[in-house]
């Protein structure tokens, strides 16, 4: 079998509350819990969950501007696996040159100090990448593509000159003009009005399929996860519980919670009866979390066999449909 | 629904301009519509449509460069721009009450939630409920919005995001308002909690029977609560009819393309319609139509006259010349 592009195996992350006189942790929130996936080359995959549930941490640790507690990540490099926890110093410069992120805040995201120019060459510049020359040329082609033209009147503006849409756009650029094989996008479109959002995930995915692009895309709207991903995987409290390919499980979801998300995803049409949410309250922190299924205490279907055993494994349920639960 | 009788509210011709150094920003342009009691309407549009602005007329709440060039804004027939800050004090809470949408920025963390709602109930109801009373009123709102009233003593900190934008929504109701302006009140939150407030807020209505006025940019949550449907674009009201009407037949271009670039979870996963461009700038909104620059129906007229907003069916209005070129079918290509 040949390596995917990127393969995730337990991945985790704690972070440690400190308490106490000497603040000294004596317990961990679970953020990432031991959560395993792939991404083939040119594919995406959407990771959709509520708040807290551990959906940044992950495309954080992903890109290495964190690192994972415990697990794998490896990243193929020419078909050979490249461990990404245990880059070297010089491997880490290959390494951002082959992945990128999309944050969601265009207006944190940029030094309001360097001009678009600089934001978009940044990359080319720490790589050492061609003659002033060059990335300028490389520049303007970006922005053309991005639907920034004509380019030269944005080269020497700074960000706050540009609206949000915009600088989305920039940052679309940025992330993009060292050709990277894997783009971590961080809810790039949720600050963003509906009238924009589209012609910016439009462009995600038009250029993603130009460049051969792999993403990761974090959204806690299952609607773009829809639009914009292959396969989407659904996450619970630092669990990944769910993860099929988009229309499989949007159709037919089968763990409990899923559904529950699902139904609760308000529809564009008023005539459209949604079935009735058949959970309660907001979500907890996995802080010293039991063994047990973290869905536990939410689940409407629990029985016996979910509280005598640890959370269920993450199991494909035929064609690729993976589910963590006992009862499907 | 009961539209018999006269009207709660009506927002007729209403014109304001935010006062700026750089200039007057056209927030508000020649706004009407009308609500009885009882009824919903939701007001959508993208962020600086003027949706907001017109939720703080209504409170009296407008900030202080705000300017009412024309227009009235008539609860039960009086005209409110016409009251001074007092006279409106006294009807802000008791006719009209807000749910803002950064729930923990409507509470003061240092005083209990309880003794808040207690003090707008206070102000706003005459003669003053006596302790007992107000403790057993208090304990009813609580009940109402789904919290248990044993938090009524603890501090806005110790509530998650749901739990004090529904202790908000309490607080909304505590003086029997006649109408619920409600501003992105879940935009916030998480879907699942934002099923719960979104039931028990649209529960509420129907039980008080209280008139409501649903702000979102989420067409998809305003398709859920509301019976009749306002789109704002650059300060202007552009299509107004009943919800059902609108979402299966939008007769304005911004109203189609805003539907047909709406992602959904139903339905055959299509291609979505992008909307080309951005806002005007309100400082200098363009001449004519103020969407003519982003849209595809565009015609000569458009870029300089200003469509009138129109019946074109019982209860259904569009501020556009070319409403009859817009397709019938959402999703088909503009």
């Amino acid at each position: 079998m040949t390596m995917p592009l990127l393969k995730v195996d337990s991945l985790t992350k704690l972070f440690p509350v400190q308490r106490g006189l000497f603040r000294k942790p004596i317990e961990f929130v679970h953020a990432v819990d031991g959560i395993s996936f792939e991404i083939g080359s040119g594919q995406s995959l959407g990771l959709v969950g509520e708040s807290g549930c551990g959906k940044s941490t992950t495309g954080r640790m992903l890109t290495r501007l964190m690192d994972a507690t415990s697990g794998q990540i490896l990243l193929a490099d020419n078909g050979n696996p490249v461990d990404v926890a245990h880059i070297t110093r010089d491997g880490m410069r290959t390494f951002r040159r082959r992945v990128q992120m999309i944050f969601q805040d265009p207006y944190e995201s940029m030094n309001p100090r360097r001009t678009i120019f600089d934001t978009v060459a940044e990359p080319l510049t720490v790589q050492g990448i061609g003659t002033v020359t060059e990335r300028e040329e490389k520049v303007a082609d970006l922005l053309r593509l991005v639907g920034l033209s004509p380019p030269e009147t944005f080269l020497f503006r700074y960000p706050h000159e540009l609206s949000g849409g915009q600088r989305q756009r920039i940052a679309i650029a940025r992330a993009l003009v060292i050709n990277p094989s894997f783009v971590v996008a961080d809810e790039p479109t949720s600050m963003l009005d509906v009238s924009i959002r589209i012609s910016i995930m439009d462009l995600m995915l038009k250029l993603g399929d130009e460049f051969d692009v792999s993403y990761l895309y974090i959204t806690h709207d299952l609607a773009v996860a829809r639009y914009m991903c292959d396969r989407i995987a659904v996450m619970y409290l630092g669990k990944i519980v769910e993860l099929a390919e988009s229309e499989e499980l949007l159709s037919n979801p089968l763990h409990p919670y899923t559904k529950a998300l699902l139904s609760a995803v308000p529809v564009p049409d008023p005539s459209f009866k949604r079935a009735p949410v058949e959970i309660k309250g907001g979500i907890g922190k996995a802080i010293n979390p039991p063994p047990l299924c973290r869905f536990i205490e939410r689940c409407p279907i629990a029985t016996d066999v979910c509280h005598n055993n640890d959370h269920p494994p993450l199991e494909d349920k035929g064609g690729g449909h993976y589910v963590a639960c006992y009862l499907v | 629904m009961t539209s018999n009788g006269k009207p709660l509210l009506e927002v007729d011709g209403l014109v304001m301009r935010y006062q700026t150094k750089r200039g007057q920003v056209s927030a508000i342009e020649d706004v009407t519509f009308t609500l009885h009691h009882g009824e919903s309407l939701g007001l959508v549009g993208e962020s600086g449509c003027g949706k907001t602005s017109v939720a703080m007329s209504l409170m009296g709440l407008a900030a202080d460069n705000a300017r009412y060039m024309s227009g009235e804004i008539r609860l039960e027939g009086e005209n409110l721009l016409a009251l001074n800050e007092d006279e409106m004090r006294r009807r802000r809470w008791k006719s009209i009450s807000m749910v803002f949408q950064g729930a923990m920025n409507s509470w003061n963390p240092v005083y209990r939630v309880g003794d808040q709602i207690r003090e707008a109930m206070d102000l706003h109801i005459q003669p003053k409920l006596s302790e007992a009373a107000a403790k057993s009123r208090m304990a009813r709102l609580f009940e109402m919005v789904g919290l248990n009233p044993s938090m009524l003593v603890r501090f806005p900190h110790e509530f998650s995001g749901g739990m004090r934008q529904r202790a908000v929504i309490a607080m909304a109701l505590s003086c029997d308002p006649k109408l619920i302006i409600a501003d992105e009140p879940t935009t916030a939150l998480d879907v699942i909690v934002q099923d719960q407030i979104l039931k028990e807020l649209k529960k509420i209505q129907d039980q008080l029977g209280m008139a409501l006025i649903y702000i979102s940019h989420d067409i998809a949550v305003i398709a859920e609560v509301t019976d009749t449907i306002g789109v704002m674009y650059a300060g202007k009201l552009v299509e107004y009819g009943s919800t059902l009407e609108v979402f299966h037949r939008p007769r304005h271009p911004y109203a189609y393309l805003l539907l047909s670039s709406t992602p959904s979870i139903t339905g055959p996963r299509r291609k979505l319609a992008p909307l080309e461009g951005e806002p005007p700038n309100l400082l200098d909104p363009p001449p004519g139509c103020r969407f003519h620059p982003r849209c595809p129906f565009v015609t000569d007229q458009c870029r300089t006259e200003d469509p009138p907003f129109v019946d074109i069916a019982p209860g259904h209005k569009v501020a556009c010349w070319n409403w009859q070129q817009v397709p019938v079918t959402i999703g088909a290509s503009a």
